[in-house]
């Protein structure tokens, strides 16, 4: 399974997953394909409700794909999990998983001996990947008298104990403070690098795709949109976005007319109820769309404070996607 | 699924550690399960000394030791995989290498490590308080006791299995089956055979239940009648072949039935619940 000069870890091809509800079916995957190599860290990033979720769990052997193929390591998911399960681990910021009346390092030997890690091994590992987490003084607190912070550390050497080659990883700095959070992008930035382990990262956190992907899929209602590197993406916008300050905030219909003006790729915009203006981010194909753009919103008598360029996120990548930004992409969903 | 003996040994393992030590990190659940038992079996005790039934107080004392277990059953076993799921700790159990056979036995022999104190304390207390009048047939005792935890367990671990569909409803689920299954395997009164109190058709029915056969096969060889020799294996080996058969037939269900809902849980989405 070698793709160029790096092995193909992880592969998926026209991944669909449907799933039957009283509003009748969802799709949550619709025709997922891609593919990630060895060492890389690989973001898959959208909104919430995108499917990022539903792939992890595919991928990570707990949902059956309803059409297409996943493997991993070579190996099918759907048809081979018990050849895939002791080659990967995972991991989610949203859960709590340990036993209460136990230690850190309680639990963590608990988890590696589900992959028949001698004892001796187990806590070397343990030892070692804490240390580099910063949790080596916490091991021997119980689990419950943890801080989120500490539990999420510990969830995260949990997810690495069993020393996997492929690492699912689902929002996995998600609530955090920004210290733990940097240190939980460093220690992954080391798996991949230092040891080679592929790690999937589905978030809807863009500076982190930014800070620590490779690659990343940018993913809504359950396709593809995009996928190359964070510098590729922004690269292909071709000019920085413009941001203006409007006070009053306007009404959302007025801001409309914004989409329909030639060079206009999407826009988003947020109330700054403590300022009392609105920040309408507008991503444009050129230096001259952003003109048209300022001068259009003053003559629609909208009081423009001020605007400037703004260097190119991926979040303008994905309003220059779907014509929208996250907030309001997940509103839509939630409605 | 190719057995690793490594990996089923050490999960086993494991998975009986954390049990124990679960038990015995929360001092008011060790409360709980030596108090309830404790006070009931010494009432009935009482009861039956005060009604002249001084030959009957012994059952009461058995009961006590042995309610501890079914209620470990009940509550630390068959509602542990439903804990388990709410905590994000069942999808971790699926998607690791680990076989699902060995986490039900480390949980079950956890149990039984972590009740024996209890019921320990019960049978210590019942002796010193009443002092039994006793006629063992130990060999009996030791392996219709032995056969009785099997069966009883392997119950809780098809429960568990069963659980996992009910989500929430598992322990409302428990509260109705703790009262009526005490009362129909006779706990603390004989509740198959000649001194039952039960039509035969409700005995019938009753029989169907380890802790039923069990306790009676522990009355027969613990307390035979003052007088007569102790009853040797030839009063129990109907209970040694159902306790058997019932004990390997659940292990069986029990590992059926949970391969069975993964598959369900991985087509329908249901092994993992979202938490936020």
């Amino acid at each position: 399974m070698s793709h160029g000069d790096s092995k193909v870890t992880v592969e998926t091809e026209n991944l669909r997953r449907e799933f039957e509800s009283k509003q009748g079916k969802i799709v949550a995957l619709d025709g997922v394909s891609l593919r990630v190599k060895e060492g890389e860290i690989f973001g898959v990033l959208g909104p919430n409700g995108a499917g990022k979720t539903t792939m992890v769990r595919i991928l990570s052997t707990l949902l059956l794909p309803t059409a297409g193929t996943a493997r991993v390591m070579g190996y099918d998911v759907g048809k081979e999990p018990e050849k895939v399960r002791p080659l990967i681990n995972s991991a989610s910021g949203a859960e709590r998983a340990g036993y209460d009346f136990i230690s850190a390092r309680g639990n963590l030997w608990f988890f590696s001996q589900l992959y028949g890690l001698p004892s001796e091994e187990a806590h070397r590992r343990i030892n070692e990947l804490s240390a580099m987490l910063g949790l080596e003084n916490y091991l021997d607190r119980k689990f419950y008298a943890l801080s989120t912070g500490y539990r999420q550390r510990v969830t995260i050497v949990r997810a690495f104990v069993n020393d996997p080659r492929v690492v699912f990883l689902d929002e996995p700095t998600i609530g955090l403070d920004v210290m733990t959070a940097i240190s939980i992008r460093e220690f992954l930035l080391s798996q991949a690098k230092n040891r080679g382990r592929t790690i999937i990262l589905a978030t809807h956190n863009m500076s982190e795709v930014d800070a620590i992907c490779d690659k990343v899929a940018i993913i809504d209602k359950g396709k593809i949109l995009a996928c190359d590197t964070p510098s590729a993406l922004k690269r292909s916008l071709g000019a920085p976005a413009l941001v203006m300050e409007v006070s009053p905030p306007p009404p959302p219909e007025r801001l409309e007319m914004l989409a329909k003006l030639e060079g206009v790729k999407g826009y988003t915009s947020t109330i700054d109820e403590e300022r009392g203006i609105s920040r309408v981010q507008v991503v444009v194909n050129s230096d001259d769309t952003a003109q048209t753009v300022l001068e259009a919103t003053r003559k629609s008598e909208m009081n423009v404070l001020s605007s400037y360029r703004q260097q190119t996120t991926l979040e303008e990548v994905f309003v220059a996607l779907v014509g929208r930004g996250f907030r309001e992409r997940e509103h839509e969903v939630a409605a | 699924m190719k057995l690793q003996p490594s990996i089923w040994l050490r999960t086993a393992y494991a998975r009986m550690w954390v049990r124990t030590k679960s038990i015995y990190g929360e001092p008011l659940w060790v409360v709980v399960t030596i108090g309830f038992p404790l006070f009931t079996s010494l009432a009935m005790a009482l009861l039956y000394r005060s009604t002249g039934l001084n030959s009957a107080v012994g059952f009461a004392v058995l009961g006590g030791v042995m309610i501890s277990f079914w209620g470990n059953v009940l509550w630390s076993m068959a509602s542990q995989f439903q804990w388990d799921k709410q905590q994000g700790l069942f999808e971790i159990y699926i998607s690791s290498p680990a076989p699902i056979t060995a986490i039900l036995v480390g949980m079950s022999l956890g149990g039984i490590i972590g009740t024996a104190p209890s019921a320990a304390l019960v049978a210590f207390a019942g002796w010193v308080f009443f002092a039994p009048p006793i006629n063992p047939f130990w060999p009996g005792v030791i392996v219709v006791f032995g056969l009785t935890l099997a069966a009883l367990y392997a119950l809780g671990m098809t429960l568990a299995s069963l659980y996992l569909v009910y989500g929430r409803e598992a322990e409302a689920l428990n509260e109705a089956i703790h009262e009526p299954v005490s009362l129909l395997s006779g706990v603390y009164f004989p509740s198959i055979g000649g001194f039952s109190p039960f039509p035969f058709a409700l005995q019938v029915v009753a029989s169907l239940i380890p802790l039923t056969i069990g306790m009676d096969a522990l009355r027969r060889t613990l307390f035979a009648l003052p007088g007569l020799p102790p009853a040797g294996f030839d009063a129990i080996y109907l209970h040694v072949i159902a306790l058997s058969v019932m004990a390997g037939s659940l292990l069986v269900l029990a590992q059926k039935a949970l391969k069975a809902l993964e598959e369900r849980g991985r087509r329908t989405g249901t092994i993992a619940v979202r938490q936020r």
